[in-house]
């Protein structure tokens, strides 16, 4: 089961309000302004122009009509500028980046704005009535005053507006030589210096203002960032949850459905679960055994040992199989079970459980002993019938018993040779049922190789002189010692030897050759048969392997030579194997290694 | 054998054999493989329970012991002999379809002199015993 990751969510920092304002990037603030700025701009354009209307229609008829005019084109000169400069900025591509540079130039025009009144007030003032100063002084008042929110996004914008206005005015006021005028041109600086404090404050809170909303930005970004991590880690949490669900299910159902039994213990060997197959395997229903010990499944005599192996069990924490344990049913009766024990162990190497399962090998150890019956009896009755029967062809053809007709000397040749054959089978399959139920005993003794080859040979002479094939040692057959069941051996040798010869032409010779490789001696036994078909080859060493009939000459043989060949020579250490012949045929061979005194 | 005299005498040939065995058949081929092929005079006991009388009456050079048998078998048989004085000594030979390596073994150091197994070449029976007799003291 993989692990689960740990949901990880990150909870934003505690923020005072001020610290959020920080957290705004200034040049977008600053952006903000002059975007605020440009924006008020056509108003303050729009003012200009109509107030610069009315006051050109109020100055008209009243003084040079030539400086009227200047002064009206110097304020429509204005309107054109400013207007081109709200255009470019609404092109402008990059209103961040150049922010500054953008704020420079309304600075510039709003100080042009400005002094375009300015002048007026210098120009026109002295020479006007009470009623039209009065008008003027309202009219600068007013425009000054506008400047305000116009201007505010940038204090000192306004602060160069308004200077722009009411410095010419002042001085002019201040210069008229009448009291108030004076008092009033006092006043003048006053009223400006509130301007531009209000102007500063309304500054600061669009600052402000623009701060939050970009630091609120930031937040709701960095939020909607958490919040889709915070999705995919539920859908992931959701994902992992269901594979584990899913994991617990199959489990279960492995558990429940399983054939085995299944046990669930805790480290102090109590019974945690028990499956379906349990109950039905000891007779008892789980709540009988869940919490209690599971030694109620022990037999008493074996308790001692158990508390043993489970102590083993626990310290070494390695998982044990094959362990047999008589157990006891509910019912009195005893089943031999067969079990695997893996304790499960925690990451920090503690024993959260042991998991049991058992399968019952009652009959299977049953059926062992049936099995071991019958070889005990194949080898016994069946082998009393055939002394009578082989013994008695054999008294007969052997002709002690008198001279018999041609034709019943076939039959009974015939008969006793299928006898022989029938005898080879029993003790060939008795052998490999012991080879391989491990119960074949070597007797190993230490004698010369060479030696047993040449006695081979002339045990096997008659066999192959029956098939008109003649053996024959190619190059020395030396007495090297070799460490080996000597009668093994000699079964060994016949077998490669038969095969040899019922592969043979007739007329046909078996050479038989020994050689030192390494630390090895190799017999080989060579023939000149049609060879092994290529589909053969890789069962030629399996039980009842015969490759078709029809390349042998005579069918005989049980299909279990090679077999007990392979198994006898590696339980010699040795190695036994085959390979083409050049010319022809085919070598078996087999190794065992050189005995060292 | 070097008589005292410096003369060498044949060796006594094997000439009596008692053979236990429950199965007719193979007393029969037994009898015509002694008799005929091997020359031998032969009794065949049939029960293992008369054995040790037909020994004890009979006198032979070489006793053969089928190794299963209803009501007593092989190997029970031979420590009978053992326990009694008259067939204590004499050399028996086994006749056996199983023995285990081990059991043998066991009767090989209980002085049994040797065993044939089944089944066994009844042209070569005779010639198996007497190159075992040859091994006998």
């Amino acid at each position: 089961m993989s692990s689960l990751p740990e949901p990880r969510l990150e909870t934003p920092r505690q923020q005072s309000a001020a610290g959020i304002r920080d957290r705004a990037d200034p040049r977008l603030v600053l952006a903000d302004r002059v975007n605020q700025l440009y924006n008020q701009l056509p108003v303050s354009i729009a003012a200009t122009f109509v107030a610069g209307a009315i006051a050109t229609v109020e100055l008209w008829g009243q003084w040079l009509k030539e400086l009227v005019l200047f002064w009206w084109a110097l304020v429509l000169a204005f309107t054109v500028a400013a207007t081109s400069l709200a255009i470019a900025y609404r092109r402008a591509a990059d209103k961040v980046e150049e922010a500054a540079e953008w704020l420079r130039r309304l600075g510039i025009a709003a100080f042009a704005n400005g002094a375009s009144w300015g002048f007026a007030g210098a120009v026109f003032f002295r020479s006007l009535t009470d009623e039209q100063q009065v008008f003027l002084a309202f009219l600068f008042a007013g425009i000054a005053s506008v400047g305000i929110p116009v201007y505010a996004a940038s204090w000192p914008v306004f602060a160069l507006y308004a200077a722009g206005i009411l410095a010419p005015f002042a001085y002019v006021l201040a210069t008229f030589g009448n009291r108030l005028f004076i008092e009033i041109a006092l006043l003048v600086p006053v009223f400006y210096a509130v301007n531009v404090a209000i102007a500063w404050r309304l500054n600061q809170v669009f600052d402000s203002g623009y701060r939050l909303r970009h630091a609120y930005g930031r937040l709701t970004e960095d939020y909607s960032v958490l919040n889709q991590r915070l999705e995919k880690q539920l859908v992931e949490l959701e994902e992992a949850r269901r594979q584990v669900e899913a994991s617990g299910r199959k489990l279960a159902l492995f558990a429940e459905r399983a054939p085995i039994a299944v046990l669930e213990l805790d480290p102090q060997a109590r019974v945690l679960e028990v499956n379906r197959a349990a109950e039905i395997l000891f007779g008892y229903a789980a709540g009988e055994l869940v919490d209690g010990h599971v030694k109620k499944l022990v037999h008493p005599e074996f308790h001692a040992e158990f508390d043993a192996n489970w102590a083993k069990l626990i310290s070494s924490r390695e998982p044990q199989a094959g362990v047999r344990i008589r157990n006891p049913r509910r019912d009195g009766l005893d089943v031999v079970c067969e079990w695997t024990v893996t304790p499960l162990v925690n990451t920090e190497g503690r024993i959260v459980a042991v998991i049991a399962q058992g399968q019952d090998i009652t009959r299977h150890l049953e059926a062992e002993r049936l099995k071991k019956e019958f070889t005990s009896t194949l080898s016994h009755e069946l082998r009393t019938p055939l002394t009578s029967i082989i013994g008695s062809l054999q008294l007969i053809n052997s002709g002690v018993m008198g001279e018999v007709g041609r034709d019943v000397a076939e039959l009974t040749t015939i008969a006793e040779r299928n006898g022989q054959r029938l005898l080879d089978l029993i003790n060939d399959i008795l052998d490999i049922e012991k080879i391989e139920s491990g119960k074949l005993t070597m007797n190993p003794e230490v004698f010369g190789l060479g030696e047993l080859v040449r006695e081979a040979l002339v045990l096997n002479k008659a066999f192959g002189e029956r098939f008109g094939v003649r053996f024959e040692a190619n190059g020395p057959i030396a007495a090297r010692p070799v460490h080996a069941d000597r009668k093994r051996l000699l079964q060994v040798m016949t077998n490669l030897l038969s095969n040899a010869t019922k592969f043979s032409p007739e007329g046909g010779v078996v050479e038989v050759t020994m050689e030192e490789r390494g630390p090895s001696l190799r017999v080989g036994v060579h023939d000149r048969g049609p060879g092994i078909p290529e589909n053969f080859r890789h069962r030629i060493f399996g039980r009842f392997a015969q490759a078709d009939s029809t390349t042998a000459r005579q069918k005989s043989g049980t299909g279990l030579g090679l077999a007990i060949c392979k198994r006898l020579v590696e339980l010699m250490q040795g190695r036994i194997g085959f390979e083409d012949r050049a010319g022809g045929g085919t070598t078996f061979w087999f190794e065992l290694p050189r005995h060292v005194a | 054998m070097i008589a005292p005299g410096g003369q060498a005498v044949p060796e006594r040939p094997l000439q009596r054999i008692c053979y236990v065995e429950d199965d007719e058949d193979i007393q029969r081929i037994v009898r015509m493989s002694l008799e005929r092929v091997g020359r031998m005079t032969v009794e065949i006991v049939g029960d293992p329970l008369k054995a040790l009388d037909a020994m004890t009456a009979f006198k032979p050079d070489l006793v053969m012991l089928d190794w299963m048998m209803p009501g007593m078998d092989g190997p029970t048989l031979f420590r009978e002999m053992k326990r009694r004085p008259e067939t204590t000594s004499l050399p028996v030979v086994f006749i056996t379809a199983k023995a285990s390596p081990r059991e043998l073994e066991e009767l090989k150091a209980m002085g049994a002199l040797g065993a044939i197994s089944k089944p066994f070449a009844p042209k070569d029976l005779p010639e198996q015993l007497r190159e075992l007799w040859k091994k006998y003291p």
